[in-house]
């Protein structure tokens, strides 16, 4: 059966009452290294070196 | 700008330092397969796929209290990393790593949401940081052994869980070398205060994969202060669903009014619901219907509160109750 259904428009849909932040977001002020039970996620980082010549 | 004549001649020929990095690679392979590692980092990867500690000797061995035989695993990891970089200081450990003012993390082990890993917590700037107002709860466990030093920590539980807020337990301890704790992260988390010195610790830690939030709540009156997604995954596939909503992907309608209704949070269910209703009002809607209509769905009143509200908008939708039925 087909019906002439209508587009729903997102913005009309509502949240829940609780948002949900994304991963790894909660990342308080006192928070240092090790010193809660955060498990570690280190991520790759490359630096490249810029060695100009002549210095 | 000053370079020593050493990195001054890798410039022009690196080969050197390739050759220190393969040694390098070779030696912590090498340590990997050793005696005194044997079967660390094989278990590992069992308990990154879910097994449980105690049924994997060469790991939980590393933790038990008493009669821990992480300390001489560790002495001789740094041991044999250490002999190596004095002969090769130029050469980097082809571990993950991480420093700061605070400390230091290096990564033994890592896969999927687990990782055995070394932590240094350095006591001086810790005395500098403010205290934490809240406690973050992030479900998974955690298991450490203390290798060296001493500290003044809180061990935070959340005994109650109630609307809004929580009961929160607040045990203060002191921990020092020698010492073997686990933590349920849902319920659990330890908070260190303050360091003499350094704290060295072994820690082996590994994430719930099941959808489950991580939560903070405020120290002093236990209110619910936010919440995230406990794992990438949820993130990642939330992600995705926005993605495929703004590129308009009605062929994936489906798939996303599928994760509506599987196992997974309830915030990435929501999403997918709504991206789904956006992108195919048919599919999206018994989608919702279905969710409405499951009352031991903790979506269920939301997503009937939706479905009245999309009725009273666009009385059509009442053809598709009507050839669910």
């Amino acid at each position: 059966m087909h019906m002439n259904l209508p587009k729903i428009d997102l913005s009309a849909l509502p949240d829940l009452d609780t948002l949900t932040s994304a991963f790894g977001s909660i990342m308080h002020t006192g928070r240092v290294g090790g010193s809660d039970d955060t498990i570690i996620e280190i991520m790759v980082v490359i630096y490249e070196i810029i060695i100009q010549s002549g210095t | 700008m000053h370079i020593s004549p050493e990195l001054q001649a890798l410039r022009s020929n690196d080969a050197p330092q390739r050759h220190t990095q393969s040694e390098l690679l070779d030696l912590l392979r090498g340590w990997f397969g050793g005696q005194i590692a044997t079967g660390v980092e094989s278990q590992f990867q069992r308990f990154a796929q879910g097994e449980a500690l105690t049924e994997l000797p060469a790991l939980s061995q590393l933790f038990a209290p008493g009669q821990s035989h992480g300390s001489a695993l560790v002495d001789d990891f740094t041991g044999c990393m250490l002999a190596f970089l004095r002969a090769q200081p130029l050469g980097m450990v082809p571990l993950r790593h991480r420093v700061d003012d605070f400390g230091a993390a290096l990564v033994l082990c890592r896969s999927g949401g687990s990782a055995l890993a070394l932590h240094v917590a350095e006591g001086p700037a810790l005395m500098r940081r403010p205290a934490p107002l809240s406690v973050t709860f992030t479900p998974g466990e955690t298991h450490e052994l203390v290798l060296a030093g001493a500290a003044k920590t809180s061990l935070v539980t959340l005994d109650q869980d109630l609307p809004g807020r929580a009961e929160l337990g607040i045990r203060q301890e002191c921990i020092a070398a020698g010492d073997v704790m686990s933590r349920d992260g849902a319920r659990e988390c330890q908070i260190v205060q303050s360091v003499s010195g350094a704290l060295v610790s072994l820690k082996l830690q590994r994430r719930n994969q099941d959808g489950a939030l991580t939560r903070e709540f405020a120290l002093d009156d236990g209110k619910f202060l936010r919440q995230a997604a406990g794992s990438p995954r949820e993130t990642r596939l939330e992600l995705a669903a926005a993605l495929l909503g703004r590129m308009g992907r009605s062929d994936a309608a489906p798939l996303l009014a599928a994760i509506a209704q599987e196992e997974a949070s309830q915030s990435l269910r929501w999403q997918a619901l709504r991206e789904c209703l956006g992108l195919e009002t048919s599919t999206g809607f018994s989608a919702l219907c279905t969710i409405a209509e499951d009352a031991a769905d903790p979506l269920s009143g939301p997503a009937g509160a939706l479905r009245a509200q999309l009725l009273e908008t666009y009385p059509v939708l009442q053809g598709i109750t009507e050839c669910r039925v």
